[in-house]
């Protein structure tokens, strides 16, 4: 039946997949972390990253890996955008407003890529990163491989950034204590934008990477962006490291889950995570709480 | 007493106006779009009941809209229950729904829930498509059965199916209205306005938000028994889709969060575009229609979140000043 | 018997001890004052008494009754009601609505929660702005407004936390009159405090926080000359300076 050999490749795949959900998952954790707003808007933000890549590469044959720092910085001003013209506005808004604000946002984003581009599925035919590396009888994508490598780079550089960099450090104080960053000099507005931007190039990286693997269509983003709120969850509220560990988690139960129970059934697993966590221990695992 | 009457005089006018319009209005598509505001207001109220009167963000209220319209046709299609009995019970069986996703995430702070709501609709939708028993993709036909008001079908006449639903309609607003004036609402309005200050006032918090979901996905779930008997054909995608639970938040926040006519103004706006708009740019499932919903979304909750009754509230501020 | 018995009361947050061993008691009919310096533990000895978070040891007692880590809406139903520190108002609801809801705790209708509210309105001088939506009153208003709402609930016992904070002269003088009515109507009370020329006058005890530890309980003329409590308010160089004298 399963051979230690097929769940072997199935937790591989798993941990793999379960990279991109990181980093994804580390965008959304820190503009929640930052300023107790919930990107509705995350997985629409992924797929456009995604659909800047596979237009790059359609139009101007620009392979993935190129344009990737295309991906990223497009991303950033798009989430700086969002920032300055969507979230600033109801920073003081009601709570209804603040959810439906981003949820609106994903929603017109989402169907105006399914207006221009059709909801077709595209894929990136013969990128520059390609085929298989075989391990004694494991196989693992060269794309997938490359996207966790670098997801998890970009993680290291992310983390370095904000614990050991001045910026950083200014954008944890906002984050932990708004007025008190302020007292001390922080420009708290642009703090907020920044971490709006950082928050979405992340979803450029993580876009780029995937564009290689996986198929593009406007309704992508939404299972990213749910496996993302739980990862965030289950890492813990605040917890930049958790979110990314609770990525890696999710995608390794998501895998095994539709391995062994059944395909169909996957997010069912993910969101029975959810549930627990929110039960049993709401602070997530390393969260503040 | 007098000031009392007096607000009952436009409803009352309002009443009336839309008993005799089915007999004026002849014509089946001014009726099945009355017969589709009607639909829509209601679930309009229902949410409202949960978002905007308890503040709690469902922003996947079709999961019971779909168990109600499933329940109550494989009821009737399975063991030949009568459509009201399945009404009622698809309404319990959604009750029992709420239950299951809101007690964990009532505990914490609306992001959860809100997230928790997306995530069962995608699910839900998701599941019905692959469970073969109840039709999967391919949907449920409700079987033509003799026309009468047991069966809850007729087919010679919308006439009876847009009383119903008016009666469904007049329903809900009453509910409404009755919550707005009792403890239930004042005590969703408490919670929704500050949880620590109604947690000191002796507010059991999980259990009122639980309650106004139940009422909301009794509601929705009414709902959707009474589509799948007017359109005689249900499947995942036209009762679980994300579209459904974007129509009905939009609904209420377009017309005015936490009243009573809000949604009521907000369907008679919004379907009637929706409707047109649909004629005009064809079906064909692109979702134009939802590029205008998601940004009209965003737009409202940037710059008037109180919805068209506020807008309203602020020149009757700005007369009486 | 006490009304309200806390025993031993800790209160750790990770590494910070907030409360350390504190014992108190009210008993019926008494107004306890509740002062410290800053970051005594004072709210913190009140959250955990209203339920709002478990002390990490010791109980809390009313009438009798054990009630540690009893959840704030119990509490509130058994009779305990609090205000908070910076008021917590339903800005989008009239005064009127307001105290109703505090009035719901002891009825499920609504013309007997809306009677009571007006009551207490009178009660506090709101009356005449009941109309008026929460959000737009003065911060003075808001106040009383917040310890209208918290009376509505009828308690037994009712906990202020700094409601005299910010308020002018002619104010103070008010809510003085207010909590001494409050008083009369056969409600205890237990203040927290930091305006010495409020808690003094009207306290029939006062229990002094400091640094997380009770440090003094007395009658207030006693309090005032305790040397204990003069270094934790003024440090230890006036108190040495009124020692050389």
């Amino acid at each position: 039946m399963f051979t230690s050999e097929i769940i072997l490749q199935t937790m591989i795949s798993g941990l793999l997949m379960g990279c991109i959900y990181a980093l994804v998952a580390v965008g959304l954790c820190l503009i929640w972390g930052l300023m107790e707003i919930v990107n509705f808007a995350h997985g629409e933000m992924l797929m456009l990253g995604m659909f800047t890549a596979f237009w790059m590469f359609t139009l101007y044959h620009i392979d993935p890996m190129i344009s990737l720092p295309l991906c990223l910085v497009l991303l950033f001003l798009i989430g700086v955008a969002t920032y300055f013209i969507v979230i600033k506005k109801i920073l003081k808004a009601p709570f209804l407003a603040q959810i439906l604000a981003t949820f609106g946002l994903g929603i017109f984003l989402r169907y105006l890529a399914q207006f221009m581009w059709t909801p077709d599925y595209r894929m990136i035919k013969n990128p520059a990163l390609a085929g298989r590396l075989g391990f004694g009888g494991i196989f693992v994508g060269v794309p997938e491989l490359t996207a966790s490598i670098i997801t998890i780079l970009s993680f290291v550089l992310l983390y370095w950034f904000i614990n050991k960099t001045e910026v950083g450090t200014a954008l944890l104080a906002t984050s932990e204590d708004r007025e008190g960053a302020s007292l001390m000099g922080v420009n708290t507005d642009k703090m907020f934008a920044l971490g709006w931007g950082i928050g979405a190039a992340c979803l450029g990286v993580a876009g780029a990477l995937m564009s290689n693997f996986y198929y593009i269509f406007p309704e992508v983003g939404f299972p990213f962006a749910l496996i993302a709120y739980v990862a965030v969850a289950l890492g813990g509220f605040g917890s930049i490291p958790g979110s990314f560990i609770a990525g890696i988690i999710i995608g390794l139960v998501e895998f095994l889950g539709g391995l062994l129970i059944a395909p169909a059934f996957k997010y069912t697993f993910v969101f029975i995570i959810y549930l627990l966590v929110v039960f049993i221990r709401p602070q997530g695992l390393w969260g503040r709480y | 007493m007098n000031a009392n009457k007096k607000k009952w005089i436009w409803p009352a006018i309002g009443a009336i106006l839309l008993l005799i319009y089915p007999l004026v209005i002849t014509l089946p598509f001014p009726r099945h779009l009355m017969i589709m505001i009607f639909l829509y207001a209601t679930l309009g109220l229902a949410w409202n009941m949960i978002g905007g009167y308890a503040g709690q963000i469902s922003l996947g209220h079709a999961v019971y809209f779909g168990t109600g319209a499933y329940t109550s046709t494989l009821l009737l299609m399975k063991l030949g229950v009568s459509p009201w009995a399945g009404m009622l019970a698809g309404g319990i069986l959604s009750i029992g729904l709420a239950f299951i996703i809101g007690y964990p995430c009532f505990k914490l702070a609306g992001h959860y829930f809100a997230i928790a709501t997306i995530a069962i609709g995608e699910i839900a939708q998701h599941w019905m498509l692959n469970w073969d028993w109840a039709g999967a993709a391919v949907g449920l036909t409700l079987p033509i059965l003799p026309e009468s008001l047991i069966n809850l079908e007729f087919h010679t006449t919308k006439v009876p199916y847009y009383y119903i639903a008016f009666g469904i309609f007049a329903l809900s607003i009453m509910v409404t209205y009755w919550i707005d004036r009792s403890k239930l609402g004042y005590y969703f309005k408490a919670i929704k306005g500050d949880l620590l200050a109604a947690r000191s006032l002796g507010i059991d918090v999980a259990r009122y938000k639980f309650y106004a979901l139940a009422l909301s996905a009794f509601f929705t779930s009414i709902c959707g028994s009474f589509y799948a008997q007017y359109i005689l054909f249900i499947d995942p995608d036209s009762v679980f889709p994300l579209m459904l639970s974007i129509i009905v938040c939009l609904v209420a926040t377009l017309g005015g969060v936490g009243t009573v006519w809000g949604p009521v103004i907000g369907a008679f706006i919004l379907i009637p575009i929706s409707e047109f708009t649909r004629i005009q740019f064809g079906g064909g499932g692109k979702g134009t229609d939802l590029i205008i919903y998601g940004f009209l979304i965003m737009v409202i909750s940037i710059y008037q979140p109180f919805g068209v009754i506020g807008i309203t509230k602020r020149f009757r501020k700005k007369e009486s000043e | 018997m006490a009304l309200l018995e806390v025993q031993q009361l800790s209160k750790r947050f990770g590494g910070l001890v907030a409360n350390d061993r504190i014992d108190l008691q009210v008993n019926e009919g008494e107004i306890v004052g509740l002062i410290g310096p800053n970051g005594a533990g004072k709210t913190t000895l009140f959250n955990c008494i209203a339920g709002f978070y478990p002390p990490s040891e010791g109980t809390v007692r009313f009438k009798g009754e054990n009630i540690t880590g009893f959840p704030a809406n119990e509490i509130c139903l058994l009779g305990i009601a609090r205000t908070f520190q910076i008021v917590r108002i339903f800005k989008d609801m009239t005064v009127l609505e307001n105290v109703m809801v505090g009035a719901f705790n002891r009825t499920n209708l609504a013309a007997r929660a809306k009677t009571k509210a007006l009551e207490v309105l009178d009660f506090c001088g709101l009356a005449p702005k009941k109309s008026m939506l929460a959000g737009g009153l003065t911060i003075a208003d808001k106040k009383r407004l917040e310890f209208a709402k918290a009376l509505a609930t009828e308690p037994t016992l009712l906990m202020l936390d700094e409601a005299m904070a910010g308020l002018n002269p002619a104010e103070t003088v008010e809510a003085i009159e207010l909590v001494r009515k409050v008083r009369e109507s056969g409600i205890t009370l237990l203040l927290v405090e930091h305006v010495m020329e409020v808690v003094m006058p009207i306290s029939n005890r006062v229990v002094v926080l400091d640094y997380g530890k009770k440090i003094a309980e007395d009658v207030p003329e006693k309090v005032i000359n305790n040397e204990e409590v003069i270094k934790a308010y003024l440090g230890e160089k006036y108190h040495a300076s009124r020692r050389a004298h």
